[in-house]
């Protein structure tokens, strides 16, 4: 006995959320990017951009909602689809926080570079590979990956204390650049949050996998 | 390292959030975690009916091989399983149905509140009376509403007080302000539905303990099987209920407990898993319960 045509709709759910997962990590590093390279027009392209993760947050609700009205999924195949659910708000919600630093980037864009950010560059690269990590584990349900994954969020939150600390101390040495630090500031604030949304995706993985809720932040 | 969750209480040990090392892998569980997993939302109560070790043979086939479990008192146990399984067989056993097929045996040991049911000295009668059983189709005798729900008192001798069993029988029943106007009118006129609550009527007019229910609603339409499975929710406060359903999402939305049957490589109908309901369907513990209920066995 097979399920071809539930099998088919369930796999058509994770394609949804897997795409939403490549324009969400191609949003956070184009961010970066137009923070780090003064780019008006890439930054744009991520604000424009996060209404097609927003329709495809959409479509993952209602094909969700299809399949469980329709197919009366149970045990694993439940799971799997309540765990769809989570992961696509959670990637909806890192959108918007990647074109929340477009716009910063975007404020930034026209101002003469103030700071190296060095460290801010680094949380950047963390950020971006802790997403690619994350929807890697998704796509293969791996909740060792997942928890690997979740581990890592704790040098974000290193790297956040140091840039942080980083930004005070240019603004004590140039307080003429208040706007710009506080964006800066900002920035990371939304780095270090997606890395918790990270987390929360891990959570989900590991609970599609094995039916068992962790607390892994 | 996480820190650990905060425990909440009322929530069995394994159902609460849990650090990253502490994720059990159902293969890694050992005896006395997996019976403290099955025993998860398992209210605590008396056992009605206990299975021990019990093999059932039609002449030179074997129906059932080694089963064991105990049915728990006024809750409702399904049994699931593909065709073939021994479910209904299972289900037979339980008051010696199979007494009626030549060459019918049963090994093991089977108790009702304790008492063997399977010797030779049981009161079939008794039996009978104590476990009433309530089959596919609704098998209403020919004969007047009134005459089917008195039927079973009459037998029994008891013909005193027989309105008042026959309305309070169909009240338990939820057919009584259906019927109460044709009391004398033939139980062949009813629909289906109605048909079968009569029949569950017939079986309450006789006070048994235990209801054998052997796929109840499948010959009927989806709003009488709703009517079926509320009824059983309210009788479960007086009786203990066992049925029998291909309908998955039936014994998802009615039972208490559920017994997964399958056939072995012998084709012996076996046991593979025994445990409440919410659990079966959230995270069963066999990869082959597993693969029953979301569809893709075989």
């Amino acid at each position: 006995m097979t399920r071809t045509l539930f099998d088919q709709e369930l796999e058509d759910v994770r394609t949804t959320a897997s795409r939403m997962g490549a324009l969400v990590e191609e949003a956070i590093r184009h961010s970066v990017q137009a923070l780090l390279q003064h780019d008006r027009d890439l930054a744009n392209s991520v604000i424009e951009g996060d209404s097609r993760i927003n329709s495809l947050h959409l479509q993952l609700r209602e094909e969700v909602f299809t399949v469980m009205a329709t197919q009366a999924p149970v045990a694993r195949d439940l799971r799997m689809l309540v765990g769809l659910q989570y992961i696509g708000a959670e990637l909806e919600r890192i959108g918007d926080y990647a074109a929340r630093i477009a716009k910063r980037a975007r404020r930034l864009a026209d101002q003469p570079r103030t700071a190296t950010y060095v460290e801010l560059g680094q949380m950047a690269d963390l950020v971006e590979r802790q997403v690619h990590d994350i929807l890697d584990a998704f796509i293969r349900v791996d909740k060792d990956a997942a928890i690997a994954v979740a581990k890592r969020d704790d040098d974000i939150d290193r790297l956040y204390r140091r840039v942080f600390a980083e930004q005070i101390s240019a603004l004590a040495a140039d307080p003429d650049h208040v706007e710009q630090t506080q964006y800066l500031l900002n920035i990371a604030h939304t780095l270090e949050r997606i890395g918790d949304r990270v987390t929360n995706v891990a959570e989900d993985i590991v609970f599609l996998d094995t039916g068992q809720v962790v607390e892994l932040d | 390292m996480a820190a650990n969750p905060t425990p909440r209480p009322g929530l069995h040990p394994l159902r609460q959030a849990v650090t990253p090392e502490q994720i059990v892998e159902d293969s890694a569980l050992d005896a006395e975690q997996r019976s403290a997993a099955a025993e998860i939302a398992a209210p605590a109560g008396p056992t009605k009916l206990t299975v021990d070790g019990l093999s059932f043979f039609y002449g030179d086939f074997k129906a059932l091989d080694k089963v064991s479990l105990a049915v728990p008192e006024r809750q409702i146990t399904a049994l699931i399983g593909p065709s073939g399984c021994g479910k209904s067989t299972l289900l037979r056993v339980f008051n010696r149905m199979y007494d009626l097929i030549p060459g019918a045996r049963a090994e093991g040991r089977v108790t009702l509140d304790g008492e063997d049911l399977l010797g030779k000295d049981t009161d079939l009668i008794s039996l009978r009376q104590r476990v009433g059983m309530v089959f596919q189709r609704p098998n209403p005798f020919p004969m007047s509403i009134f005459d089917n729900i008195a039927y079973g008192p009459r037998i029994l001798g008891d013909r005193k007080g027989l309105g008042e069993v026959v309305e309070q029988s169909l009240r338990q029943a939820a057919l009584w302000d259906e019927v109460k106007d044709r009391l004398k009118k033939s139980a062949l006129g009813l629909s289906g539905g109605q048909q079968q609550r009569l029949v569950i009527a017939r079986v309450l007019a006789v006070q048994p303990e235990v209801i054998l229910m052997d796929e109840p609603a499948s010959a009927l339409d989806p709003i009488a099987t709703l009517k079926i499975e509320e009824l059983m929710q309210q009788l479960k406060e007086h009786y203990t209920i066992v049925i029998v359903t291909h309908n998955m999402q039936q014994a998802a939305r009615t039972s208490d407990q559920c017994a997964f049957m399958m056939m072995n490589p012998q084709r012996y109908g076996e046991l593979i898993e025994f445990g409440p309901t919410v659990e079966i369907f959230n995270r069963p513990r066999n990869k082959l319960t597993e693969d029953y209920i979301t569809g893709r066995f075989g």
